[in-house]
């Protein structure tokens, strides 16, 4: 089981065959890294790249992050924040394999960005923009399990049907890991901050974060959220027990809850239309 | 009462909530409540980059749109795993009132 395990690990770490895009994001790191370099100068590598600027400013407009009429990459950059745009960038390609092949799971994702973001705005955290992103990139593992390891997605989903699993339990009953885990070597892989990586790998887990556990306690019940709604198909219809650690940091009470749940599935119904619009483009 | 997103809105359809310029409901009101729309109404909407609109009643069926009693099964059934952990069974509650209230007077599917 472990051999499986680290040969698992040793696929998706190797970066090569992973879909980014290293040219744009290898420029970005080295001049993220630079303290003298310009939101200027980022702007104009990522616009270089015209498909890629389309698809950031796309997400940078979704409902999820709440923003409206963000039209260059610059904007994007002074509004979202550096981190958030490298972020985009890198993940762009995973988004637009689960807008292909996974719209259930393309909906569940914004839909925990959009909730992560209420969540974080209603108790007034600071970096909304990054839990939001956190939200949005909770499940990348998933892609990357349905891309590595195609030959075992049947028996996963089939497990989850037969024995009535989460789709973590069933990850861990074939492959010995599960998503949050193949997420977080993935964003370690890509070296995104410790703040988008702890929400990632540790979703399910809260007390596995160190130095974010309220982000990742944001991410934990936006995910929550979503299933409780039945927003979009994130593998299993099971909502996740709420953990008790991310109910004491984020001081929720029922009253507070109800709040969020109002806000956000008012907020969903643009979400559904946003999501609609992109896959009759896809159709056009 | 129903939020839909405006290209499922069809003429007929009566308003009601006022319609802001850019969603916002500091902008300025485009369009009051209790207006009957028309299809041409519906394209200017359009072209003022209105996302979306809440109108009376219930009026779209979406395929897979439930009424409230299967809503509210459905609901249940995805708390089915974690009905022991109490913080699961107080977001259930706000769950069923939130939609409860949401699907209006009506009460659940009148029509076809």
């Amino acid at each position: 089981m472990d051999e499986r395990r680290s040969d698992l690990k040793k696929i998706i770490m190797d970066t090569k065959t992973l879909p980014t895009l290293p040219g744009v994001i290898n420029k970005l790191n080295s001049l993220s890294n630079d303290d003298k370099s310009s939101v200027q100068e980022m702007a104009r590598i990522v616009s270089a790249d015209q498909v890629l600027s389309a698809r950031i400013l796309r997400l940078a407009n979704s409902p999820s992050y709440g923003f409206y009429r963000v039209s260059t990459i610059s904007n994007a950059m002074i509004l979202l924040g550096v981190n958030v745009v490298k972020s985009l960038a890198l993940s762009s390609s995973i988004f637009e394999i689960m807008e292909k092949n996974s719209v259930g799971l393309w909906e569940h994702s914004l839909g925990t960005a959009t909730a992560a973001g209420i969540i974080a705005r209603k108790l007034a955290l600071p970096e909304v923009e990054e839990i939001t992103t956190a939200g949005l990139l909770h499940d990348i593992g998933k892609v990357i399990i349905g891309l590595k390891c195609a030959e075992q997605m049947p028996e996963i989903r089939s497990r989850i049907k037969l024995d009535e699993l989460y789709i973590s339990d069933a990850e861990r009953a074939v492959l010995d890991t599960d998503h949050a885990e193949v997420g977080g070597w993935l964003s370690k892989s890509w070296f995104l901050p410790d703040k988008l990586s702890e929400p990632i790998a540790y979703h399910h887990n809260v007390a596995g974060s160190e130095d974010h556990r309220i982000k990742t306690s944001v991410v934990h019940l936006a995910d929550v959220l979503i299933k409780a709604s039945g927003f979009g198909d994130s593998g299993d219809s099971y909502v996740p027990p709420i953990q008790q650690l991310a109910w004491d940091l984020l001081k929720l009470d029922e009253s507070l809850l109800q709040e969020i749940v109002v806000e956000l599935e008012d907020k969903l119904v643009e979400v559904k239309n946003f999501s609609l619009e992109l896959a009759s483009a896809a159709v056009a | 009462m129903q939020k839909i997103p405006l290209n499922l809105a069809a003429a007929e359809m009566v308003l009601a909530r006022d319609i802001f310029k850019n969603d916002s409901p500091t902008g300025m009101p485009i369009c009051g409540k209790g207006t009957e729309l028309s299809d041409s109404l519906i394209s200017r909407l359009q072209q003022m980059g209105v996302q979306s609109l809440y109108v009376e009643g219930h009026p779209v069926w979406q395929e897979g749109d439930r009424g409230l009693t299967e809503q509210l099964a459905d609901l249940e059934k995805r708390f089915s795993k974690t009905m022991d952990n109490r913080y699961n069974t107080t977001l259930l509650e706000v769950y069923r009132t939130h939609f409860t209230a949401a699907m209006g007077d009506d009460g659940g599917r009148t029509e076809e």
